[in-house]
């Protein structure tokens, strides 16, 4: 099967997953207690103002009739009103979406560049001290709550030695990569810890190997076994590892964009919910499930280059 | 809005009139806990909103510093008839909106009939007794139904804050709602005649003032007001990192600092800690029905018990703890000492174990007995002040559960009746005792805050109060309500706190009113 057909059947497949999503989320909104018109009039409107804003809002429809409109507008790509910020929800996600999708790559692009060359030195000196302090940084990284981290990074980064800004996102590329240093870093010394242990197992297991050791015997040099044949077979583990820590990445954004005052979607989340911004909260995790579907989609492609084993049906 | 800016005067007076000239020019950057997101006189409905209206828009009237009275605003002199049914008012000649364009009586006729439309603004209500509003060039007149001894006030409240009637006329869009969400989106300088117009916007990031040069009001140096160009905000809502950007100097002011942190501030020379007087009160509903929700028998509904959980709560312990001493205890059971007509009943309830003790055994409260306390769920606050009480009522035989909800939750709970106690607080929007009385105590609108609590001379003093137009008569109405209240306790009485703002030391002339209101008019920041 060639691959544009696998893509085509892949994407067909994310139909029916999205559709269960948009049932769940929009069931569990709908349970929470309190509802938006309460959220929105405040809790000194009277209960005729609160009906009069449900009716508004389409509240009072039976659910069945709410979920169609629901589902019909958002085949249309119409994701409703945001009752919260009072525009298309469309419009908030798009304005939104671009700083989450920014920070989210950063922080895997960090996360590689820590973890790689520290896996790297780790596995070569397996057993050694070397070895026995990368890993124990990174055991006390992964222990660490993300925002506390973000917190001594701030305290001691940005506002005592003003290397980085506490607040803001920038406009221009350059600017941007600043300003989003200190939350991907953030990000980034979780995932790179996790990606660190994978990624160093999975070498010491392809060292190990017969293959290299035959190359070695071959008296190939020691770069080309590392690059060619340690560093691809040993990365088949750790992209399906990073793809999968997507989804835990987007959810750390709640974390991070709150406490670097990042406007992007993950705070936006936290905003919609406590305000029972039932449009929103629909729309931003459609978003949130598509880009995770894209991500593994990639994910499950890029495996299939590294390993040709693995046959795209 | 209107005690805010006078407030403003004195306080930058007394501050910056030593300088030898005052300082102008500059932004201000201010860190904000939460932003706004439609600055409207008649839809603001959110403190981040609300707060911000005075700065954009002008009332009719202004409040006096003390708050008791009202002074000339947009309207240059304004009177009451005998018989209270009529108001009339004359707009200052030569009052121009922030783009240049002049105001008239017009624009003040289509401001307050939006005000008053209930299909358009949740305050509405604040304006029931108007029948009519006419315009004639710049004398306003205003019919009332019935005399209305709020009126003045109201005049001075942010929601009848004037608007110009031909941005909203040019602003596209079918209803009025969209009309004002696009004058918001557009940051239009046209629709308002404030000290500042909105000139950038990005939703749940930042916000930019400019300065209005056509605003009416001098400075101390006889030039137009304000001293800034503009202010610059923030949106930053981790209290931690809003903290550290103003340590940073990436900002000259940082809004609603965590009382734990106060100490702190206070002792870093380089910043300049704030705490401003407000009629916020913290208190918690406890619910009065005869029965719980769950059909279950309430023991709250003995009014015996609920004196008991109010004499048995340390109210100094409360402050010492949560707020690390910045608050006192309510001084009246319905409102902050700051509003006009609170009465003095300190110390109410003051902390008597042995009372409360002879109060449940008189009540005969089975040892043992189980109440729930709610509270907000990340709330750091809530959750000292629950672990304080579980230990203060163990002695009276109360065993305290805590149930964390969001906010959202917490208002549908208080609105069914689904609840013991619950955390809660409030901030007056408007400078008259009305709001936050018939929110507290007047069943027919609110069921008194939803503990349920019903008292029939309550609510007929009320409905008086409502037209006394004797100032005497009506703080007697006033003062009978609250010790009405204060003998049935359906709260528990906790305390008032002020409003912690750190400032940079180049701010200078900033304040946040009673009511909350961030008034910039007067500020400065020297570079």
């Amino acid at each position: 099967m060639s691959s544009l057909n696998y893509i085509f059947k892949r994407l067909l497949l994310m139909v029916p997953t999205f559709f269960l999503v948009m049932v769940i989320i929009f069931m569990l909104v709908r349970m929470l207690p309190g509802d938006p018109a309460i959220a929105m009039a405040g809790d000194r409107a009277s209960d005729a103002d609160i009906q009069a804003i449900r009716e508004r809002l389409g509240l009072t429809e039976p659910m069945l009739v709410q979920f169609w409109l629901f589902l019909s507008n958002t085949v249309q790509g119409d994701l409703g009103r945001s009752i919260l910020m009072r525009t298309d929800v469309i419009d908030v996600i798009a304005d939104r979406l671009p700083i989450t999708v920014f920070l989210t790559v950063y922080s895997v692009v960090l996360s590689l560049l820590i973890a790689g060359p520290l896996a790297f030195v780790a596995a070569l000196n397996r057993g050694r001290w070397p070895d026995a302090v990368i890993r124990t940084i990174f055991q006390i990284g992964l222990s660490m709550p993300v925002f506390y981290i973000g917190l001594v990074l701030l305290t001691f980064l940005a506002a005592q030695l003003r290397l980085f800004p506490v607040g803001g996102y920038g406009d221009t590329f350059g600017e941007k990569l600043y300003h989003l240093f200190l939350p991907s870093v953030t990000v980034a010394l979780y995932t790179s810890a996790i990606i660190m242990r994978n990624l160093r197992s999975a070498i010491i297991e392809v060292l190990d190997a017969e293959y290299v050791q035959f190359a070695r015997a071959k008296g190939l040099p020691s770069r080309l076994i590392l690059g060619r044949h340690v560093l691809r077979n040993a990365l088949i583990s750790t992209v399906t590892l990073l793809g999968l820590s997507i989804g835990n990445l987007m959810s750390g954004t709640l974390v991070t964009e709150t406490v670097f005052a990042v406007p992007g979607m993950g705070r936006l989340m936290l905003e919609a919910i406590f305000a029972r911004d039932y449009p929103l909260i629909q729309g931003l995790t459609l978003t949130f499930a598509v880009l995770v579907s894209l991500v593994f989609l990639m994910t499950d492609l890029f495996q299939s280059r590294l390993d040709p084993r693995m046959r795209l049906q | 809005m209107h005690l805010k800016s006078v407030l403003g005067l004195v306080v930058a007076s007394s501050l910056a009139m030593p300088a030898l000239a005052q300082e102008r020019g500059g932004t201000l950057n201010f860190a904000r806990y939460d932003g706004s997101r439609l600055i409207d006189p008649i839809y603001a409905d959110r403190n981040p909103d609300i707060w911000m209206v005075g700065s954009l828009f002008d009332t009719l009237l202004r409040g006096s510093a003390d708050g008791n009275s009202v002074e000339p605003g947009l309207a240059e002199t304004f009177s009451v008839s005998d018989d209270g049914k009529t108001v009339s008012l004359t707009l200052r000649e030569g009052v121009l909106f922030a783009d240049g364009s002049s105001m008239s009586g017009e624009d003040a006729v289509f401001s307050l009939d939006r005000a008053r439309n209930p299909d358009l603004s949740p305050w509405a209500g604040l304006l029931g007794s108007i029948d009519s509003v006419s315009a004639d060039g710049n004398a306003v007149t205003i019919s009332l139904k019935d005399a209305d001894p709020t009126i003045l006030s109201m005049l001075a409240t942010f929601n009848t804050a004037v608007v110009s009637k031909a941005a909203y006329d040019a602003a596209p869009g079918d209803t009025d709602q969209d009309k004002s969400a696009a004058i918001f989106a557009s940051t239009s300088a046209g629709v308002g005649s404030g000290p500042f117009y909105l000139c950038g916007f990005e939703q749940g990031a930042s916000m930019d003032f400019c300065a209005n040069e056509h605003y009416w009001r001098m400075g101390a140096d006889g030039k137009p007001l304000p001293y800034l160009e503009g202010v610059h905000f923030e949106i930053i809502p981790d209290d931690a990192t809003r903290i550290l950007s103003l340590q940073a100097g990436e900002v000259d002011a940082a809004e609603f600092i965590p009382f734990s942190r106060v100490a702190e501030l206070e002792a870093d020379p380089n910043i300049n800690m704030q705490l401003y007087p407000s009629t916020r009160i913290i208190y918690s509903p406890i619910n009065t029905r005869d029965t719980r929700a769950d059909g279950s028998p309430n023991p709250l509904a003995d009014a015996r018990v609920r004196k008991a959980l109010n004499y048995g709560t340390n109210k100094d312990a409360l402050i010492g703890v949560v707020l690390h001493g910045a608050g006192q205890p309510m001084s009246s059971p319905l409102m902050a000492k700051a509003t006009q007509y609170a009465s003095d009943l300190s110390p109410l309830y003051s902390y008597d174990m042995d009372k409360a003790k002879a109060l449940i055994s008189e009540a005969g409260l089975e040892p043992g007995t189980e109440v729930t306390l709610t509270t907000l769920a990340g709330s750091a606050d809530d959750a000292t002040i629950f672990a304080a009480l579980q230990q203060m009522w163990a002695p009276l035989g109360i065993e305290l559960v805590v149930e964390q909800v969001d906010g959202a939750t917490r208002g549908a709970k208080n609105r069914s009746g689904e609840f013991d106690i619950h955390t809660y607080g409030w901030v007056n929007d408007v400078n008259d005792p009305s709001q936050v009385v018939g929110w507290l105590g007047y069943t027919p609108t609110a069921k008194a805050v939803g503990t349920g609590w019903e008292n029939a001379e309550f609510n007929t003093l009320f409905e008086e109060a409502a037209k006394e137009m004797d100032p005497e008569a009506r703080k007697a109405k006033f003062a009978k309500m609250q010790d009405l209240y204060a003998e049935a306790a359906p709260l528990l009485f906790m305390y008032e706190t002020p409003f912690a703002v750190a400032l940079g030391s180049a701010v200078e002339g900033y304040v946040q009113t009673p009511l909350g209101n961030n008034i910039f008019d007067e500020a400065t920041v020297s570079r």
